[in-house]
């Protein structure tokens, strides 16, 4: 594991913000256990023995003792706040980042949505941030920016922006609701609902065109 | 020894905690009133909080659930933290928020894959937290959700750490809570479902605990709604009494309201 000097304080992770996948489980949405679907962004914490950086081999996770059977990726563009942020409007919480860049996520795959999913999501050196940080000043919009994944050089996902179910300016300012974040915190505001699998020794890159990328490797 | 964080005039000092209740610096031995000083959070460098839900059998039996069969353990950002006799927040617009006094175990070393019968060792000593929660806010989604169990100032912490060797045996310790004055919640951790060994061996298996890793035991049955205005007092046998005001949101946050 590598300590990474990107994030400090905490690595916020929003689940089921990709619409078409949220679109697709509205049925699924209705039933046991979760009764309804969710009226808020569904967020965890990748904590800090999971954070890693560009280059980083991931471990290939070890469950009950033995390797695990599946993993999964899926990236993110992040939001790396450059000013203390605390309860925020849509219309000024892009002034609170300082910067973005990528968040790759590796994890047992995505099960179920109903418990925290500390088995799955809390791997060691699963959270690779970078490889650098954009500063804000260099994008306009957010919204227009895209992130594809490629494992072993086949796009294996795109994440457009436009395809979220809540924008980043939404989510800041409504992340900024529940908790104070802090320069050097993170939001990863986007993974595609499809996480793509991965085989050990695997090659993983993920680039937003022309502003940044990220590239790691899975162990054996 | 119990070892404490303060704010005093300005300033954060390290310091210990005598019988008597004078603190103590750590940097050069002069002797502080407690009436002088802010309380921090006594763990200098938060690193992962981890928190159990539904790990007391008599608190699960009160809402309704089957005890667990492999603990519920859910994160809290290090924005929650605050001191002994600090406010905590009531939002605006809520019918349900309730405290829940917990046993926390401090990790002292870095370890993974730890057994059962070598967790102790890597325990620094024990503190206080009252893990507040929000019942309007849950959904069904990583439940209990971020909403809930993730907001400022609600994980009041402390007042201070307590050396593992001082306190001893932790599997019957008194748990109680008072609300101004009332006594509300009254267990003991005997009735904790998961104990500290069986949790750093079931964490350390999934990831790596490293010092300043936090682990908030759970909570007895004996929940009460709580209002601005209340004091909320809640207290381990051998280990201490954590002191919490409760405020209006606006109260709270001042010109950021």
């Amino acid at each position: 594991m590598t300590n990474n000097p990107i994030v400090k304080g905490k690595l916020v992770c929003v689940a089921l913000n990709d619409s078409d996948q949220f679109n697709a489980m509205q049925a699924e949405f209705g039933e046991a256990p979760y009764k309804s679907a969710p009226t808020q962004p569904v967020l965890y914490f990748k904590p800090h023995n999971t954070w890693s950086t560009e280059g980083a081999e991931v471990e290939w996770a070890v469950t009950e003792g033995q390797p695990a059977e599946e993993m999964v990726v899926g990236a993110s563009l992040a939001v790396v706040f450059g000013k203390e942020c605390c309860r925020v409007s849509p219309e000024e919480a892009l002034d609170y980042v300082g910067g973005y860049t990528l968040v790759h996520d590796f994890s047992l795959p995505e099960k179920s949505y109903y418990r925290p999913d500390i088995k799955g999501k809390c791997l060691d050196g699963s959270a690779p941030i970078g490889g650098a940080v954009v500063p804000a000043s260099d994008i306009t919009d957010p919204q227009t920016l895209s992130v594809i994944t490629k494992v072993n050089g086949e796009v294996v996902n795109e994440m457009p922006m436009s395809r979220t179910v809540r924008g980043v300016a939404e989510l800041i300012s409504t992340i900024s609701y529940i908790m104070t974040l802090q320069p050097g915190e993170v939001i990863a505001v986007a993974f595609p609902g499809q996480r793509a699998a991965v085989a050990k020794g695997d090659k993983v890159t993920s680039e937003i065109a022309g502003v940044v990328s990220l590239n790691n490797q899975l162990g054996q | 020894m119990k070892h404490a964080r303060v704010l005093l005039n300005g300033s954060e000092l390290d310091v210990t905690v005598e019988d008597n209740g004078q603190l103590k610096s750590k940097a050069d031995g002069q002797l502080i009133n407690e009436a002088d000083v802010t309380w921090l959070s006594p763990i200098k460098e938060p690193g992962t909080i981890f928190a159990l839900g539904l790990n007391y059998a008599d608190h699960a039996r009160e809402l309704a659930f089957e005890p667990p069969k492999e603990p519920l353990v859910f994160l809290k950002g290090t924005n929650t933290l605050t001191g002994n006799k600090q406010n905590a927040y009531r939002p605006d617009n809520i019918d349900f928020q309730h405290y829940e006094c917990e046993l926390v175990a401090v990790i002292g070393k870095e370890g993974k894959n730890i057994a059962r019968e070598d967790a102790m060792d890597y325990i620094a000593g024990y503190t206080v937290c009252n893990d507040f929660a929000i019942r309007d806010y849950l959904e069904n989604y990583y439940r209990p959700n971020l909403r809930v169990k993730s907001r400022d100032s609600l994980l009041p912490i402390g007042p201070w750490l307590i050396d593992k060797d001082d306190v001893g045996d932790i599997s019957d310790l008194k748990v109680t809570t008072h609300v101004n004055g009332e006594l509300t919640q009254d267990g003991t951790t005997a009735d904790i479902i998961f104990d500290v060994p069986f949790l750093v061996e079931y964490l350390s298996k999934i990831m790596t605990l490293k010092p300043g890793d936090m682990i908030a035991t759970g909570t007895p049955e004996g929940l009460k709604d709580m209002q601005p205005g209340d004091t909320v007092v809640c207290e381990i046998e051998k280990i201490g009494a954590l002191t919490t005001y409760i405020v209006s949101e606006e109260a709270f946050y001042g010109d950021k309201y």
